[in-house]
């Protein structure tokens, strides 16, 4: 992919844009990974994102104890006293992005926001329900403001019903939405997710309907208000299971459900996550027909036990699967994982190493080859890494021009530049901690 | 003007696993024409479970019709009538397509030349790993997919016990996710630019950057997160955030010492129900002896919730302001009065079998109304409309 970066020693100073978004602007009040995650695509892709930033209230990536050269420290974990500066994921998150900060309870920073929404064709928001409302920005204030404007709001529940109050963040709307429960050993409490899976997806999702949107405006001239709920978005991806309880009325609430590594829906063993040689090193191997169940035969060195009865037809390897994955571990347990995953790929059967974030970065070379990662320095932080999208385009142009902004980095870009403040004024609102 | 978003997009689909079939679906559904190509013997989706009443066939298998809602179907042998498919592409916006490149080869097709021969055409190709690497061949499923990076973040406390692919094709919608942004993106451009492009989506690399905290915590402070039961893998372990209640049921609440004010409703909340046993007294409220007790704490939620069901934990947890979240099972969620009072599911016809339930729209647009939805077509239900 054609992924532009700036030139050793840029100005940070924010210039023109490249990229189907460009020319496009964005008053930003989204904050979290949610918000965040969703606008980095608009900026990453031409758009002038601009983040509206609350001093006293700082955004928690912002907290978040993920420093360079930091100690162990959980996320939950937060500094008493951070840099604001400091937090790796706040950069991970908003580069490409422009930084301001307004105090929202003032009239004076009330009055500001709503110029920047007026010279915005795009305002995203991801508070709590009610939030912006207080600031009077609802959907019809924001449109007198900006004629053509499309409003994004995100939210755990959406913004209408009964329970469009109540908090959430990712791992709660996994759980409501039902993806926590469809994960795990049978038998056993749901081993559900080790990340805030739909974090990222009701990010990706709003990304989606804010380009959609664009795109429909493109050619209309209208604009619009967008709902989207991340409970909601996450039913859509329950998948097939959901019809099966639809149509079938079968329960998910059985002692045989939900099936761990194994396939219910299809006919597939082994199928399964191995041990490897090493510590807490594992490899996931799929075998779907008896051609590549030859194939792993003829990897394993054709054992005798895999002559036994049990295990010769693929229904005969279903319907005894932890006599099968017991043979299938001791094989493993002692190899390389890299090393036996090429073997079988090489035979044509479907495995792959279990990767963690060290592996991902040092030890994939598909990844290395696809240039999915880049560089860019940080005044405080110093040269960091950061996740491109996962996509070659043959035209289209990622523009990385910067790291993410210090806090109020482009007040006076924003406010004197493109606004038109005078000095004079824009003195006093600093001085009055406005900004 | 146009009544919904992508009205008047033509998309051709040559499409034979979930990533890309649930990308025809997301574009059929903001109003696309989206015609899914299939062999006479019909997509291998066809041929997947779960069946109605168990029973297969290429029109009962609910896996197809879960991911191929509101597209047309023709069948067409590219084998046989590979010039077929660019008089289709003649009039086309975009050309859906999973197929890896060997399979590419063996049908002669060759997404550049196709690309220079239908200059406004964007080939949104969605493979296993991508169409160049070294690993563009490899061999792909969802749980391989989610090897790449998410798996390791999933399972038990107990690291005994392997990592535990979470459920529902993740690995596959992983990826339809990251080519749903990219194809507007491309379609955006081409409103500038008037050229299409060949986009290439790796489902390999879309889950290894599906990672949330474990690359920034790779990117900074070089370390490994560590699986954990049901809640977020840490650098270190932390205390159990799933409870079990009183009716068998698990609701998901991570409490956070250092947040006086969560503390507070906490309490006041355990209080009110005559249950916060020690937790009420005043050397609580120190963070510092909420840190030094924190396995006590985690003692006295685990009784507490352990008498009550899990509804009523929920809906008052929230109530007192704290983020909580009963585990719903699939079928709990055609109950639940927040989703109906929205009016999220919707009613597909289904002739035979009547009105089914579908959930309904991911996002919701003020300034025009969701698109009707209509079922998964039935092999070559509209060939005679597109081949003579």
């Amino acid at each position: 992919m054609t992924v532009e970066l700036p030139a050793p020693g840029a100005a940070r100073t924010p210039g023109p844009r490249r990229g189907p978004l460009a020319g496009i602007r964005v008053a930003d009040f989204c904050w979290m990974g949610v918000g965040a995650c969703a606008t980095r695509v608009l900026a990453d892709f031409g758009a002038e994102v601009i983040r509206i930033e609350d001093r006293k209230r700082l955004d928690m990536p912002r907290r978040l104890p993920i420093y360079k050269n930091g100690k162990a420290r959980t996320y939950g974990e937060e500094d008493p006293n951070p840099d604001p500066n400091k937090g790796g994921l706040f950069n991970n998150y908003n580069r490409n992005k422009l930084g301001v900060t307004v105090d929202m309870r003032s009239p004076k920073g009330r009055a500001l926001a709503d110029r920047l929404i007026a010279s915005s064709s795009v305002v995203t928001e991801n508070f709590a329900p009610g939030v912006m409302e207080r600031w009077g920005l609802s959907y019809e204030r924001i449109r007198e403001l900006s004629p053509q404007v499309i409003y994004a709001r995100m939210s755990g529940y959406g913004h209408s019903g009964p329970h469009a109050d109540y908090r959430s963040y990712g791992p709660v709307v996994q759980a409501v939405c039902g993806l926590s429960h469809i994960a795990g050993l049978p038998g056993m409490e749901p081993s559900g997710w080790g990340l805030s899976y739909m974090d990222n997806e009701a990010a990706f999702f709003n990304a989606t309907a804010l380009l959609m949107a664009i795109y429909r405006r493109n050619t209309t001239g209208t604009g619009t208000e967008i709902d989207v709920s991340a409970i909601e978005a996450g039913i859509n991806l329950l998948g097939p299971v959901l019809l099966d309880v639809a149509v079938n009325k079968r329960s998910t609430r059985t002692p045989d459900f939900p099936a761990g590594n194994r396939l219910e829906y299809a006919e597939a063993a082994p199928h399964g996550v191995y041990p490897c040689s090493g510590c807490d090193r594992w490899i996931a191997i799929a075998v779907f027909d008896q051609r590549e169940w030859q194939a792993l035969v003829a990897v394993m060195e054709r054992p005798e036990w895999a002559r036994d009865a049990r295990f010769t037809t693929q229904s005969a390897r279903c319907a005894n699967q932890d006599a099968l994955d017991a043979q299938m571990a001791a094989w493993t347990r002692e190899q390389d994982r890299y090393a036996l995953m090429q073997r079988l790929q090489n035979a044509g059967v479907h495995a792959m190493v279990v990767q963690n974030g060290e592996d991902i970065n040092e030890h994939d070379p598909q990844l290395a080859s696809r240039g999915v990662f880049f560089e860019l320095d940080h005044p405080v932080i110093g040269e960091a890494r950061f996740e491109g999208m996962p996509v070659q385009f043959s035209r289209t142009v990622q523009q990385n021009w910067r790291s993410a902004p210090l806090l109020g980095e482009d007040n006076a870009y924003v406010f004197r530049t493109l606004l038109g403040v005078p000095d004079d004024e824009y003195a006093a609102l600093v001085e009055e901690g406005v900004l | 003007v146009s009544a919904y978003p992508l009205s008047g997009l033509k998309v051709i689909e040559l499409a034979e696993d979930p990533a890309g079939e649930f990308e025809g679906r997301l574009l059929a559904e903001m109003g696309a024409d989206v015609v899914k190509i299939e062999p006479p013997e019909g997509a291998p989706s066809r041929r997947i479970a779960p069946f109605v009443k168990g029973e297969a066939g290429v029109e009962t298998s609910l896996h197809f019709w879960y991911y191929n809602g509101n597209k047309r179907s023709v069948v067409l042998d590219l084998r046989e009538k590979p010039a077929a498919l660019d008089a289709l592409l003649a009039d086309a916006d975009v050309l859906l397509c999973t197929l890896q490149p060997q399979a590419l080869s063996q049908i002669g097709l060759d997404l550049h030349a196709l690309c220079a021969r239908h200059p406004r055409l964007i080939v949104l190709s969605i493979t296993a790993f991508g169409l160049t690497g070294p690993w563009k061949d490899y061999a792909s499923s969802d749980l391989i997919a989610l090897a790449a990076g998410p798996l390791h973040m999933c399972g038990y406390d107990d690291h005994t016990i392997p990592p535990i692919r979470p459920g529902g094709n993740q690995g596959w919608h992983t990826a339809t996710s990251f080519a749903h942004i990219a194809v507007m993106l491309a379609l955006i451009e081409r409103q500038q630019s008037g050229c299409g492009q060949l986009v290439d989506v790796g489902m390999h690399e879309a889950n290894a950057l599906n990672v949330e905290l474990a690359n920034p915590f790779w990117f900074y402070p070089k370390m490994n997160v560590q699986r954990q039961t049901c809640r977020h893998a840490q650098p270190a372990s932390t205390q159990s955030a799933l409870f079990k209640c009183a009716d068998g049921r698990y609701v998901y609440y991570a409490l956070i010492l250092s947040d006086a004010r969560a503390w507070q409703q906490l309490v006041g909340w355990m209080d009110r129900k005559g249950m916060a046993a020690q937790l009420s007294e005043p050397e609580f409220s120190d963070l510092a002896h909420r840190q030094a007790h924190f396995g006590d704490i985690q003692s006295v939620l685990e009784c507490f919730f352990l008498v009550h069901d899990s509804h009523e934990m929920y809906h008052e947890g929230q109530a007192a302001g704290l983020p909580i979240g009963v585990l719903n099972a699939p079928e709990d969620l055609f109950d639940d009065e927040h989703l109906r009072a929205r009016g999220f599911f919707v009613d597909v016809d289904h002739e035979d079998l009547g009105m089914v339930k579908y959930p309904g729209p991911i996002y919701r647009f003020s300034a025009f109304e969701g698109v009707p939805r209509r079922r998964a077509p039935k092999l070559g239900e509209h060939t005679s409309e597109y081949l003579p």
